[in-house]
C-alpha cells in the first residue's frame, strides 16, 4: 500500500450539477475513506413557515427542488391534510399520482442523460433529454408549467385533465415507450457502459439495510422497499405493484433499476388513466390546524423515500415543517459505496446514486 | 402492507437505549428533527418497520441540554444530528462524524431558535384575539347571571304580593272575597288576551 493522500472532490466538479464536497482518502488510486460535506447552498426554506400560511407554503415546498417539485408539493399537502382531517376527492388522488409518476419519468430521464454524458455517450444524452422534453410538454399542456407545476393544493388539485387529454397522454407515452426501450436496450447491453459500471461501488443487501438506504440505491441492493407499495391514494387502485429490485448492488444495477422504473411509471399512468373516476377535484379546507396537531408522512420521490413532518399551533401558520430528503438518508451509503473503488470511478458511483443536493439543502 | 404512523413520548436519557433496542429489533432509521418552543426544543426520532412509522418525541429539552448521539447505532443519523446542532444548538455526545458546528455555513448561530418578528407579531395577534374572546365570554356569562338573578327577584316579588293579597282576602267576608277574586281573575285573563292580540 502506498502513502495515503487526501484528494478534494467538488464542490465544483464537471460531474456534479450541484455542490457536494468529498474529501477522498486514497492509497494507490484506491479510495479508502471518504468524508462528505454539504451545506454550500442551504436556504433555510423550512423557516418560511413562520411567514407563509399553510396554503401559501405549498408553493415554497415545490420550489425546494426543480426535479422533485411535484413530489414535494404532494408530500407537504398530504401531511397537512392528515392532521386537518381532509378527505381528498378520488379524482384528485388519481391526478396527483399521474403527475407525480410523470415527474418520476422526467427525473429518471434527466439522470439517465447525465449518466450517459458521463460515460462519454453523448448521443444517448441527447436522446434521453429529447424524450424528457416530451414529458415536459405534457406538463405544459396540463398544468401550464414545465418545472414548477403548482397543481397540488391542500384539499385536492387546482386543475383537471379531461379524459380525452388523458388518452392523448397515453398515446405520447406509448411513443416514448418504443423509443425508450431501444435506448434502454442499447445502454444496458453496451460494453463500454458495462465496463464502467459492473462490479463498481457495490453494496450488499445487508449493507443497504444496515445503512437504512432508500430509493433505487437501496432497491439495486435487493431491498424491496418502495413507499408506493403501501398503496395509499390512487396507488391502492393498481392491480399489481412490485418494487423493481436487483441483486448485484453495483453501479450497473442502479442504472438498470432506474431504467426499468421509467417503464413501470408509464404502466402506472396508463392504468390509472383508464380507471380514473369522475367527480370533484378538490374540497374546500377551512380553519387552522389545532395547537399541537402534528402529522408525519412518507412519499416515494424519484430518489427514494422522503419524510415530511408538519405541526400546527392554532394559527394559519405552521409551527414546524420538516422534510428529510432521500439524498440526506443515502449519504452514509454513498460513503460506503465509494470505499474501495478506483479514483476514476468516483464520479460514476456518485452519478448512479443520483444525489439531489438542492433537496437536501432545503 | 399499509402505512400507519404513531407518536410516543421518550425521555432524553433513553434516546440511545431506545435506538439500540430498535436496531436490535430490525427497525430502520428514518430521520431526526427538532421543533423550537419558546424556551425549549422538542426532538423527534423516527423509525420504521413493517409499515409502522414510529415517531419518538423527546419533549421540552432545555436549550442548554445535550443528547447522546445514536450514530454508533445508526451511522446515517450523522446528517440530522449535525443539522440539529447547527440549526437548533443542541450538541450530541459521541457523534461519529462531527462537523463541530461547520455542517452549514451560517451567518447566525442556531437560526431556527430565533423567533422572527413576523411570528412574534402573529403570536401577539393571537394572544390579543384570545384575550378579547375571553373578555366577551366573561361579559356574556356575567350578563346571563344578572338576568337570572333579576328573574329570581321578580318571581320573589310576585310571590310576596300574592301572599299579601291572600292575607287580605282571608280577612274579608267570604262574598266580598269571592267578588274580588273573580275580578282579579278577569283582569289577568284580559291582560293575557291583550298580550296575544298585540
Amino acid at each position: 500500500m502506498g502513502k495515503a493522500s487526501v484528494i478534494p472532490f467538488g464542490p465544483q466538479h464537471p460531474v456534479l450539477p450541484e455542490p457536494l464536497h468529498l474529501d477522498l482518502v486514497v492509497e494507490d488510486e484506491t479510495v479508502v475513506d471518504v468524508l462528505p460535506q454539504i451545506g454550500f447552498v442551504h436556504r433555510g426554506l423550512e423557516k418560511l413557515v413562520e411567514t407563509r400560511d399553510y396554503n401559501q407554503f405549498i408553493y415554497v415546498a415545490e420550489r425546494i427542488c426543480g426535479i422533485c417539485a411535484m413530489g414535494h408539493s404532494l408530500g407537504y399537502a398530504e401531511t397537512v391534510e392528515a392532521f386537518m382531517g381532509v378527505e381528498v376527492p378520488a379524482r384528485a388522488e388519481y391526478l396527483r399520482v399521474i403527475w407525480h409518476e410523470l415527474s418520476r419519468i422526467h427525473s429518471h430521464l434527466l439522470w439517465l442523460g447525465l449518466a450517459a454524458d458521463a460515460f462519454g455517450f453523448e448521443s444517448m444524452f441527447m436522446h434521453c433529454w429529447r424524450l424528457r422534453e416530451r414529458v415536459l410538454d405534457i406538463f405544459e399542456k396540463t398544468t401550464g408549467g414545465r418545472v414548477i407545476l403548482s397543481v397540488v393544493r391542500v384539499g385536492g388539485v387546482n386543475r383537471d385533465i379531461e379524459d380525452s387529454e388523458l388518452k392523448a397522454i397515453c398515446g405520447v407515452l406509448d411513443g416514448i415507450t418504443d423509443e425508450y426501450q431501444q435506448i434502454m436496450d442499447t445502454l444496458l447491453t453496451d460494453m463500454s457502459v458495462k465496463n464502467r459500471t459492473v462490479g463498481v461501488g457495490a453494496l450488499t443487501r445487508e449493507q443497504a439495510l444496515e445503512l437504512s438506504m432508500v430509493g433505487p440505491f437501496a432497491r439495486a441492493s435487493e431491498v424491496a422497499y418502495d413507499v408506493r407499495s403501501f398503496g395509499r391514494g390512487a396507488y391502492g387502485a393498481l392491480t399489481d405493484f412490485q418494487p423493481i429490485t436487483d441483486a448485484q448492488g453495483d453501479c450497473y444495477a442502479r442504472v438498470k433499476v432506474r431504467c426499468e422504473e421509467v417503464l413501470q411509471s408509464i404502466r402506472i399512468i396508463k392504468e390509472l388513466s383508464a380507471k380514473i373516476p369522475a367527480g370533484d377535484i378538490s374540497v374546500k379546507v377551512k380553519g387552522s390546524p389545532e395547537p399541537g396537531a402534528r402529522a408525519a408522512n412518507v412519499l416515494e420521490q424519484p430518489r427514494g423515500e422522503c419524510y415530511y413532518y408538519a405541526q400546527g399551533n392554532g394559527t394559519k401558520f405552521l409551527e414546524r415543517m420538516r422534510m428529510r430528503t432521500p439524498t440526506s438518508q443515502n449519504l452514509a451509503g454513498m460513503v460506503e459505496a465509494l470505499k474501495g473503488c478506483d479514483l476514476a470511478d468516483v464520479n460514476m458511483v456518485i452519478l448512479t446514486i443520483d444525489p439531489c443536493i438542492s433537496c437536501t439543502e432545503r | 402492507m399499509h402505512l400507519s404512523t404513531e407518536f410516543r413520548i421518550l425521555a432524553a436519557s433513553d434516546v440511545h437505549a431506545d435506538a439500540a433496542a430498535r436496531k436490535a429489533e430490525g427497525w430502520r432509521y428514518v430521520q431526526m428533527l427538532a421543533v423550537n418552543n419558546e424556551d425549549s426544543v422538542d426532538v423527534v426520532y423516527s423509525y420504521m418497520k413493517d409499515g409502522l412509522l414510529d415517531n419518538a418525541v423527546v419533549e421540552a429539552l432545555p436549550r442548554d441540554a445535550r443528547l447522546a448521539s445514536i450514530t454508533d447505532v445508526y451511522l446515517e443519523a450523522f446528517v440530522c444530528e449535525n443539522e440539529i446542532h447547527d440549526l437548533f444548538g443542541i450538541p450530541f455526545d459521541g457523534l461519529a462524524i462531527d462537523f463541530l458546528g461547520n455542517f452549514y455555513r451560517l451567518s447566525t448561530e442556531s437560526p431556527m431558535t430565533i423567533i422572527s418578528p413576523e411570528k412574534l407579531a402573529e403570536q401577539e395577534k393571537q394572544r390579543k384575539l384570545a384575550e378579547k374572546k375571553a373578555k366577551a365570554e366573561a361579559a356574556k356569562t356575567a350578563k346571563a347571571a344578572g338576568e337570572a338573578a333579576s328573574a329570581t327577584d321578580a318571581k320573589a316579588d310576585a310571590a310576596a304580593l300574592d301572599a299579601e293579597m291572600e292575607a287580605k282576602l282571608a280577612a274579608m267576608p267570604p262574598e266580598k272575597a269571592a267578588k274580588v277574586r273573580a275580578a282579579m281573575e278577569a283582569k289577568v285573563k284580559k291582560q293575557a288576551e291583550d298580550g296575544r292580540d298585540a
